[in-house]
This record gives C-alpha cells, sequence and structure tokens, in this order.
C-alpha cells in the first residue's frame, strides 16, 4: 500500500500548496481552537495523518478522518466522523502490540461524535474558551491493525487569544480522554507473544499549545506540541510523549488547509525490546507524523 | 494503498479545489466616495502621523497603527472621507468612513470582503451603527456596535478601526 498511498499523499499536498483560491479555519493540525461554526453552518473536514517509523523494520500508518460539523446555535457545535485506517508494517515485532507483518489499504475502522461549546469569544472577550466532547468507537487497532473493539471519551478545555488584531494566535489545549479496549483473539502468535485478551482501561492526558502568524494575507506559519502521557490499568504509566512542529496554514472564504510535520521530540515510558532509541516512545507512537487537514465550508 | 477506499483522499481534494473562489468587491474608491458624498468634489489630502501620534492613536484605539500615510480626503462641503483596511478573518478588509466638518462620522461603507461569514457587515442597518460617533465614544464590540456571529473578528476589527481613524482624525485635523 505504501506507494499509492504516498503519492496520494502527496498529490494533496502539492494540490494544496499549488492552487490559489480561497475558506475557514483550523490553524494548526493537532492543537484546536475554540472557535465554532455559526447556526446553520455546515462545514466538511477530510484529515490525513501519515504515522512513519519505529526505529526497526518498516512501519507506515495512515489515519483518515472525514468529518462533517454543523452549527446548532452560534455557540454548539456537533459533528460525526468516520474513520479509516491503512497500515504497512513489516520486519518488526512488538510484544504485546505488534504481533507481526501487516499491508492493508484504507480501510474504515471508526466513528466518532463531538460536541463543542464556546464559552468565550477570542475576538470579543479577552480570551476563548471552549469545551469539547468526543466519543469515539473504532474497531481495529491504530497500531497493529489487528481486530480490537475500543471506546473512548474525550473532554478538552480550549483556550485561544489573539494578538495583533488577530494576525497572531496562541492556542492552549488541556484534554483527558478514557479509554476501553477489548481485543480479539489472535491466532498463530509467535511463541511466547502477549496478546492479552481481557479489557482494559486506560486514561491519557493532553497537553497542546500552538502559535501561528499570518505573515501575508491568508497564510499562516507557526509551530505546535502536544504532550501526552497515558496511564494503563496493569503497568501504571505506560508512556510519554512530545511531538513538536511546523504548520503551514492557508484559508479563504470557501476552503482552507493545514499541513503540520511533527516529529517525536521525547518521549519515554514502556520500550520494545531491542529498541535503539531510548529518548522516545516508540511502541504507540513514531518517530514522526505528518498531518494534511482540508475544510470545506458550505 | 491496495484497497478500494484509496480513491477517498481525491473525494474532498476535489470537491475543494472545484469551489469556487470568492469574489467580493463591492465598491471603488471612487464609488464609495459618491455613496457617502454625493455631489461633492473630493481632493485628495496629504498626511503623515507622527510617531509620538502613532502611540496617542494606540492608547486611544487600543489597536496597532499600521498605516503612517492614511488615505484621505476632503470633500467641498467640508467633509472627509477616509479609506482604510483592517484584518479579516483571513484577508484584509477594506472599508471607508465618512466623517463630518466637526468630526462625525456620517457613513461606513465596505469595499471589500472576502471572508467565509459575516457578510452581514455591508448591510445598511449595521453599519449605521457608527452614524454620528465621534471621537472618544466606546466604539466597542458588544457595547456600542452589536456583533454579527461568525465575523466576529471582523466586527471587532472594523468597530476598532473605526475608533483609530476618529483618534487619527482628531489628531491630524482637529483643528481644522
Amino acid at each position: 500500500m505504501r506507494n499509492t498511498a504516498k503519492i496520494l499523499f502527496v498529490a494533496s499536498a502539492v494540490l494544496f500548496v499549488s492552487v490559489e483560491a480561497h475558506a475557514d479555519e483550523n490553524l494548526f493540525g493537532y492543537v484546536k481552537g475554540v472557535e465554532v461554526i455559526p447556526e446553520g453552518g455546515w462545514e466538511l473536514y477530510n484529515t490525513t495523518t501519515m504515522r512513519d517509523d519505529k526505529g526497526l523494520g518498516s512501519y507506515t500508518a495512515f489515519d483518515n478522518v472525514t468529518e462533517l460539523e454543523y452549527g446548532v446555535s452560534d455557540r454548539f457545535n456537533v459533528s460525526a466522523a468516520l474513520q479509516a485506517l491503512a497500515l504497512d508494517t513489516s520486519g518488526l515485532v512488538i510484544n504485546g502490540y505488534l504481533p507481526g507483518d501487516m499491508d492493508f489499504g484504507l480501510k474504515p475502522s471508526g466513528l466518532e461524535l463531538t460536541a463543542k461549546y464556546n464559552i468565550l469569544r477570542p475576538a470579543a472577550d479577552d480570551f476563548g474558551l471552549s469545551l469539547r466532547y468526543a466519543l469515539d468507537y473504532s474497531w481495529i487497532d491504530k497500531h497493529s491493525g489487528q481486530d480490537k473493539d475500543t471506546l473512548s471519551a474525550e473532554f478538552d478545555l480550549l483556550t485561544q487569544k489573539y494578538f495583533m488584531d488577530g494576525q497572531m494566535v496562541l492556542v492552549g489545549n488541556l484534554g483527558l480522554e478514557m479509554t476501553y479496549a477489548d481485543r480479539g483473539y489472535i491466532d498463530n502468535l509467535p511463541v511466547d507473544f502477549e496478546w492479552p485478551t481481557d479489557p482494559e482501561m486506560e486514561v491519557e492526558i493532553i497537553l497542546g499549545s500552538g502559535l501561528t502568524y499570518r505573515f501575508a494575507p491568508n497564510w499562516y506559519a507557526g509551530a505546535e506540541a502536544v504532550y501526552e502521557t497515558e496511564f494503563e490499568t496493569e503497568v501504571g504509566q505506560e508512556r510519554w510523549s512530545i511531538f513538536l512542529g511546523p504548520t503551514l496554514h492557508y484559508g479563504s472564504a470557501k476552503w482552507w488547509g493545514t499541513f503540520t510535520w511533527f516529529p517525536q521530540i521525547a518521549g519515554g515510558g514502556e520500550q520494545y525490546d531491542g529498541q535503539a532509541d531510548d529518548s522516545l516512545h516508540l511502541i504507540e507512537k513514531t518517530k514522526q507524523e505528518f498531518r494534511l487537514k482540508l475544510g470545506f465550508n458550505f | 494503498m491496495n484497497g478500494p477506499y484509496s480513491v477517498c483522499w481525491l473525494v474532498p481534494a476535489a470537491a475543494i479545489f472545484a469551489a469556487p473562489a470568492s469574489a467580493a468587491v463591492f465598491l471603488t474608491t471612487e464609488q464609495a466616495q459618491l455613496a457617502l458624498f454625493p455631489g461633492q468634489t473630493m481632493s485628495a489630502q496629504y498626511a503623515v502621523i507622527s510617531s509620538a501620534q502613532a502611540k496617542q492613536i494606540e492608547k486611544i484605539a487600543g489597536t496597532k497603527v499600521r498605516e503612517l500615510s492614511p488615505k484621505v480626503w476632503r470633500s467641498s462641503n467640508g467633509g472627509w472621507f477616509y479609506l482604510d483596511q483592517v484584518i479579516g478573518k483571513h484577508e484584509f478588509i477594506t472599508y471607508a468612513v465618512a466623517l463630518s466638518k466637526d468630526g462625525a462620522v456620517l457613513g461606513v461603507e465596505i469595499l471589500d470582503y472576502r471572508e467565509t461569514y459575516g457578510g452581514e457587515i455591508r448591510n445598511p442597518k449595521w453599519r449605521a451603527q457608527f452614524t454620528d460617533k465621534r471621537n472618544g465614544a466606546p466604539l466597542k464590540l458588544e457595547v456600542d456596535i452589536v456583533n454579527l456571529s461568525g465575523a466576529t473578528l471582523s466586527c471587532r476589527n472594523i468597530t476598532t478601526g473605526v475608533k483609530r481613524l476618529l483618534a487619527t482624525h482628531e489628531l491630524l485635523f482637529g483643528q481644522k
């Protein structure tokens, strides 16, 4: 799947940077802003994330999320999303997480429902504040591609501040995600390979921040960072990671696009046997991610 | 990518790139002058804001002075016409403010606006909120100027833009 997927990813990126036209805003690829679309407004998003390189063998995954958002009121939005996953991994076995090689193209993997309520608006108040709630159900493990039922609930506190009449935007996020996961049974596992099929609970804390600057009409350039740490029933703190990278955004009246390169700069927690780089978390994360978000207002 | 869903990648891209860009230049400068000062002759004025004056304006208006050479005309009946730009959600918004001989707002015209939401700022009712405002008026969103949903940043920046122009006019031409 790798070559075709990469070609499509690059093609989307090339189209994104080469067409001069017009949209609305997700200024960042990963951190979230506070703003909502007004009552009766619709927005269609497509987010494609490439997760690449676990430091051993070959690992490339594509997450695609197509989301439709609706403005119930000027303060309250709801959205529904279809998630899809493509995975190509070989030469890498991680006990308890990655039983072996896997290669499949993009296929539906989950659904997500989201609600967002805006309390303070950054352009009218001193700073912006929104609450976000997301309920996510997936049936494929995004790390291994194996069968796994996962139900997650995420609560986010979102803040945003405008500077220089809105030319510079600072965003901060605090999130808490609770996950119930139940793995499917796998035949023919490697000898001594652990693949627990008892349900497990995980709690994740997410901190994010981003700063972006409008350097020309329609164009923003900035940087964003996300810290995540996850606690699991059996091992306590299972992992933590910090991703930090640049973001480029183009927005106009009809559509917008955001591209983010997100390398992992530090991480810890569990490591797999033979992991060469012990300064990163490479079991559930990769060395880097690329994300392209496109939004269309109608 | 082997699966049949690979084409999903192209759907949003096709929708987006097929979308028409919005062209939203509503008035030229001359048309705005004619709308705000019908039948009057307009003469361009030369003015420069000093750095000290810029600081005063920024203090009064609470917003940065980005242009030290304001575009200003005087009408044959003694009024003033200012052409200005403020930051919108994506692009600059060009607008014009007409002032009476004694510095009160006679009217506001939007020359171009290219944002997703908030095209209502062109409605006469929204623009009429600025009429008769003078330097020193609050000119604050949701205090004496009503907000438009989905265009809060544009509304705020036009409101502070008018406030900035009133302060600019007072400092540059207040005695004339």
